[in-house]
């Protein structure tokens, strides 16, 4: 029968050891009162003696780990090849909360909406944000539906005959694709870009920063909340065409570009307009933190009116971003050199000329208030 | 204070010098006499409220040994009883008659009264022994000085009760710290007899302590040489002693709570000394006397009648000094950059850097030394490495927060650690009545102590091992709390604490936190509000969402607690979670918080301690009181003992399910 060696208390008040070394390998012979490694708490060094006469079969921590008290670093059996035991079930079992069939998020939006839960069809069993909105999506569906049918992606492509898998494309990629496609059948796309001073929005930003007392500039919030504010007064901004008739939005829907990972999110804050600048902000920095974590729901990632994409962090000096589904104007904002930077726009021309875009662009160039 | 109204010469720092022969001894006794008559007289006329006790009979006992105190660092520690011992110490009569009315000329302005008197190295309190550990204290750091002056302890017979004196005089004997006990022994404890009240001789106690030991009775006609000669031999030696004076007190123990049979009251006036010194001198020189006191006292009188009666500009709402504007930058004092990765190590670091940059830092508490290096090693290696400033103490914890109080005060920066937080309530009264009182009473009073407590439970160590007492220490006025956790710069608060923060400070440490990781996270501090004393020193973090579905406020032990269930809470119930943690806990920063929760929807306050009248409950009724309409709930330890057994321990502490449904209920 196998005999474990425990991690044994030195102090009082430390519940976990570390692991300094092992003087045994797996399968080394060891006598009773050998010792066979040593472990330390902040202070001490003590040495580990084997309880019995056997053979090591397993050594369960490596040194440098920090281990539990009581818990089995090594194995001793009689025999060599001794089958090592399985003490898992030793582990208290950690016990699991009875999850309610409604988030509690969920709840929130059932009750703001005046809605039954019966009503709400289940994801996975549970009625989550994502359930409701889409039953309100359905009520409502002129955006969800509109969005989620990507036209012109229909061209049916042969496999190549190089070999190769195929694969399930992510949901992300998917969107992505749909973006892509309409970009290219529907609008007829332009690009404008202008220089400008860095120093304003700088300025303004940092003021904002230290006022608050914010670990992280918001410099990319208050601009794109910037562009909240232009395409309200300007509302030709937020609008597109559809079949040949402009389409005005109500809502501005701002849909903001986030690399989170390898994947490239539009993440879109609804209803953007109806926030002031600090309450934006902070609800740009939850979207963000949510897709940073891959926890945008379906809601968050489609339905956008006017966009705002940055390259800056990747010191990108350029870039002419594609044009987001039945949107006609997305912001280029890219990293800036001596004092000077580059704001681009890639705008529908069906929508929106040059002039426009150029005022638009020269608005969104200073903070409001200077 | 009036310096110049005083009929006898005074030495450069201004105390009187009185002569051993009969005719000097009479003069200042009569005057300390009519003092006090004119006092009562004063209580007579209704010109005075309050409580006072007098020393009517005693005045020789009380002048002797300060009379022979002639070192500028010599310190008088007195108690309630203490007439005799200012009025010869500082010689100034229209201060003591002027703080006994109330008036502004009075030597403490008129928060003391007649008990609570600060003057140069003079300090009476009100509480029987307190004052005992504090001259202790005080004595060690003369010593390390190199200074030649002694603390004299003066205490009456009925304080042989308190068990504080003789943690005292322990202490001053291992510490051979040139401390004088010297207990007036009248015979009488306001009305119960000494005989009812002390087993075994006074004597006895010093001398088993290893004190020098000497008995005198103020009756005797070389009284004054005698207790000179005391002093001296007490500077000789250099360690600490014990003088019993035997006396008698002619009135009663405060006012008209004298009930002695007047037999006994009159033998008492048969012994009086004062009456046996006027016996020699002439009849001439004691109506010279009388006459000239007389008028003195008139003028004292007609001084203290003209100063106004005290008063506030504006009622003080608190009694904490503004931070020090000095560097204490924990990083800097740590040039070796030694890996941090955990709290006990950042501790430990912090404390390195400041015993390494700051002599005046000491460290007392049980079992510091290495190799053992305090219950939790958060003092370890430094004994040996700076010898002589950590001081491993007797249990003691009421002592030596006493001492540190009177190393403090004699400009060392002190930090005492007490083993666990539960036994702070033995260090109560000297937090309570002393640490912070002296600097609330007395403007030139400094009392820069930290204490240090590992806190908190869930390690099965049962009802008086596992508490988190914040609850209580935020009660008391005066007293800084600080409970930092993992998610703060610990090693700074520290260093803040005892360098930057002039102020008693009791530095919470929860035992779990000891090994957690020192990281930031996704947290940053608030903006401290301006009316925020302290709010820069010991910031209040928070983390997550800035338009928050709930706002979870925790602090110390309980935030890795409240941070797995904010995790669960984001994930299995889709809500924003925001938490807010101050490691300020009082003074509570109430514009900072306000600032950030006033616009949140929903608020719950989640501690260790029992909760009930405690941090939650002020924080909760500082929102009310501002007008906050969100929800609010609080949850902490139910008020009953925590239990030994950790599955009962862990269903009375709040842990994640319980934080999860309390948010869940308040949806």
């Amino acid at each position: 029968m196998a005999t474990p060696i425990h991690a044994p208390r030195i102090n009082n008040n430390d519940d976990e050891v570390k692991v300094l070394a092992f003087e045994v390998e797996k399968g080394s012979h060891v006598r009773s009162g050998q010792i066979v490694g040593q472990i330390e708490t902040d202070k001490a060094v003590l040495d580990i003696e084997s309880p019995v006469d056997g053979y090591v079969l397993s050594l369960v921590a490596q040194p440098d780990d920090l281990v539990k008290v009581g818990s089995v670093i090594a194995w001793l059996g009689e025999q060599a090849d001794e089958p090592v035991p399985d003490d898992s079930e030793m582990a208290p079992v950690a016990t699991s909360r009875d999850l309610g069939s409604i988030t509690a998020k969920a709840r929130l939006l059932l009750k703001k909406h005046g809605l039954s839960a019966d009503a709400v069809a289940t994801i996975n069993g549970r009625i989550t944000v994502e359930a409701v909105e889409r039953h309100l999506a359905a009520d409502t569906s002129r955006l969800a539906a509109s969005n989620r049918d990507a036209p012109g992606a229909d061209t049916r492509e042969t496999p190549p005959e190089i070999p190769g898998v195929m694969l399930s494309p992510s949901r992300e990629e998917r969107g992505m694709a749909a973006t892509v496609a309409w970009h290219r059948d529907h609008p007829a796309t332009g690009y404008i870009e202008i220089e400008y001073d860095l120093a304003p929005w700088a300025k303004y930003a940092k003021k904002m920063q230290d006022d608050k007392g914010w670990m992280m500039s918001p410099l990319l919030s208050l601009m794109t909340w910037r562009l909240v504010e232009v395409a309200t007064t300007s509302p030709r901004l937020n609008s597109t065409m559809i079949n040949d008739q402009r389409y005005q939005y109500a809502p501005v829907n701002l849909g903001f570009t986030i690399q989170a990972g390898e994947t490239l999110f539009l993440a879109v804050l609804r209803d953007a307009a109806s926030l002031d600048e600090e309450a934006f902000v902070s609800a740009l920095g939850d979207l963000q933190r949510r897709a940073a974590g891959h926890k945008l729901r379906e809601t968050e990632t489609s339905g956008a009116t006017v966009s705002f994409s940055s390259m800056e962090r990747w010191k990108v000096s350029r870039h002419i971003p594609i044009l987001p589904p039945q949107t006609s104007f997305i912001v280029a904002h890219a990293a800036g050199r001596d004092g000077k930077g580059v704001l681009g726009a890639t705008y529908d021309h069906r929508v929106l000329n040059g002039a426009q875009v150029v005022a638009a662009l020269k608005l969104l160039s200073r903070p409001a208030s200077d | 204070m009036d310096t110049t109204l005083c009929p006898f010469d005074r030495d450069p720092t201004g105390k009187p010098i009185v002569g051993s022969d009969p005719r000097s001894l009479f003069a200042f006794g009569h005057l300390v006499r009519e003092t006090e008559k004119l006092i009562l007289d004063l209580f007579g006329r209704g010109l005075v409220s309050g409580t006072t006790h007098t020393c009517l009979g005693q005045e020789i006992c009380q002048m002797a040994v300060v009379r022979a105190l002639d070192d500028p660092r010599d310190h008088v520690l007195s108690n309630h009883r203490n007439h005799g011992h200012f009025l010869t110490y500082s010689g100034d009569f229209t201060g003591l008659v002027a703080e006994i009315m109330g008036r502004e000329s009075g030597v403490c302005g008129g928060w003391g009264g007649s008990q609570h008197i600060a003057y140069r190295n003079f300090h009476s309190n009100g509480v029987q022994a307190g004052m005992t550990a504090i001259g202790v204290g005080i004595a060690r750091a003369l010593k390390a000085e190199g200074s030649r002056g002694i603390v004299a302890t003066i205490i009456g017979d009925g304080t042989l009760g308190e068990g504080l004196l003789y943690e005292s005089m322990n202490l001053a004997s291992i510490w051979q710290a040139p401390v004088l006990f010297v207990v007036e022994n009248n015979g009488i404890a306001q009305t119960t007899y000494t005989r009812h009240t002390i087993g075994g001789g006074i004597e006895d106690r010093g001398r088993a302590f290893g004190l020098a030991v000497w008995r005198l009775n103020d009756q005797h006609p070389e009284f004054a040489g005698q207790s000179a000669d005391i002093v001296g031999q007490m500077r000789a030696h250099g360690g600490p002693g014990m003088l019993v004076i035997d006396t008698g007190r002619l009135g009663p123990h405060s006012k008209g709570d004298d009930l002695r049979p007047e037999a006994e009251r009159d033998a008492l006036v048969a012994r009086d000394p004062l009456r046996k010194l006027a016996e020699r001198i002439t009849a001439a020189d004691i109506a010279a006397i009388e006459t000239a006191n007389k008028a003195f006292l008139r003028e004292v009188e007609s001084r203290a009648m003209a100063s106004p009666l005290s008063t506030f500009q504006a009622v003080p709402q608190h009694s904490f000094r503004a931070a020090i504007d000095v560097s204490a930058d924990v990083a800097a004092m740590n040039p070796t950059k030694e890996v941090v990765a955990n709290a006990r190590q950042a501790l430990n670091a912090a404390l390195h850097g400041l015993f390494e940059r700051d002599d005046a830092v000491v460290l007392l508490g049980e079992d510091l030394h290495d190799p053992y290096g305090g219950a939790f090693k958060v003092t370890a290696g430094l004994s040996e490495a700076f010898p002589g400033r950590v001081i491993s103490t007797p249990i003691s914890e009421a002592g030596i927060t006493g001492a540190g109080i009177g190393l403090a005060m004699a400009d060392r920066k002190p930090i005492v650690e007490i083993m666990f937080a539960d036994f702070l309530t033995l260090c109560m009264d000297q937090i309570y009545n002393h640490a912070v009182k002296f600097p609330g009473i007395f403007p030139k009073s400094n009392v820069p102590l930290v204490i240090r407590a590992p806190c908190g439970g869930r390690r099965g160590y049962g009802p008086t091992h596992s508490q988190s007492p914040e609850n209580i220490f935020v009660a008391v006025p005066g007293l800084t709390v600080v409970y930092g956790s993992h998610r703060h710069p610990l090693g700074q608060l520290l260093a803040n604490a005892v360098e930057r923060w002039p102020n008693p400070t009791l530095f919470l440490e929860h035992k779990l936190l000891y090994g957690e990781k020192l990281d930031p996270g996704g947290y940053e501090s608030l903006v401290a509000g301006a009316e925020d004393m302290g709010a820069d020193l010991f910031p209040t973090v928070r983390s997550g969402s800035r338009q928050p579905d709930v706002t979870l406020i925790s602090f110390g032990g309980m935030l890795p607690v409240v941070e797995g269930a904010a995790r669960k809470l984001e994930e299995e119930e889709e809500l924003l979670v925001e938490i807010v943690a101050p490691s300020l806990l009082a003074p509570l920063p109430r514009q900072s918080l306000l600032a950030l929760l006033d616009s949140r929807p929903l608020i719950l306050v989640v501690e260790e301690s029992h909760h009930q009248f405690g941090v939650s409950a002020e924080i909760l009724a500082m929102l009310a009181e501002n007008g906050f309409s969100g929800k609010v709930a609080r949850l902490g330890t139910p008020p009953a003992p925590i239990a030994s057994a950790r599955s009962l321990e862990s269903a009375q502490i709040p842990d994640e399910d319980a934080i999860i449904s309390a948010v869940l209920r308040m949806l």
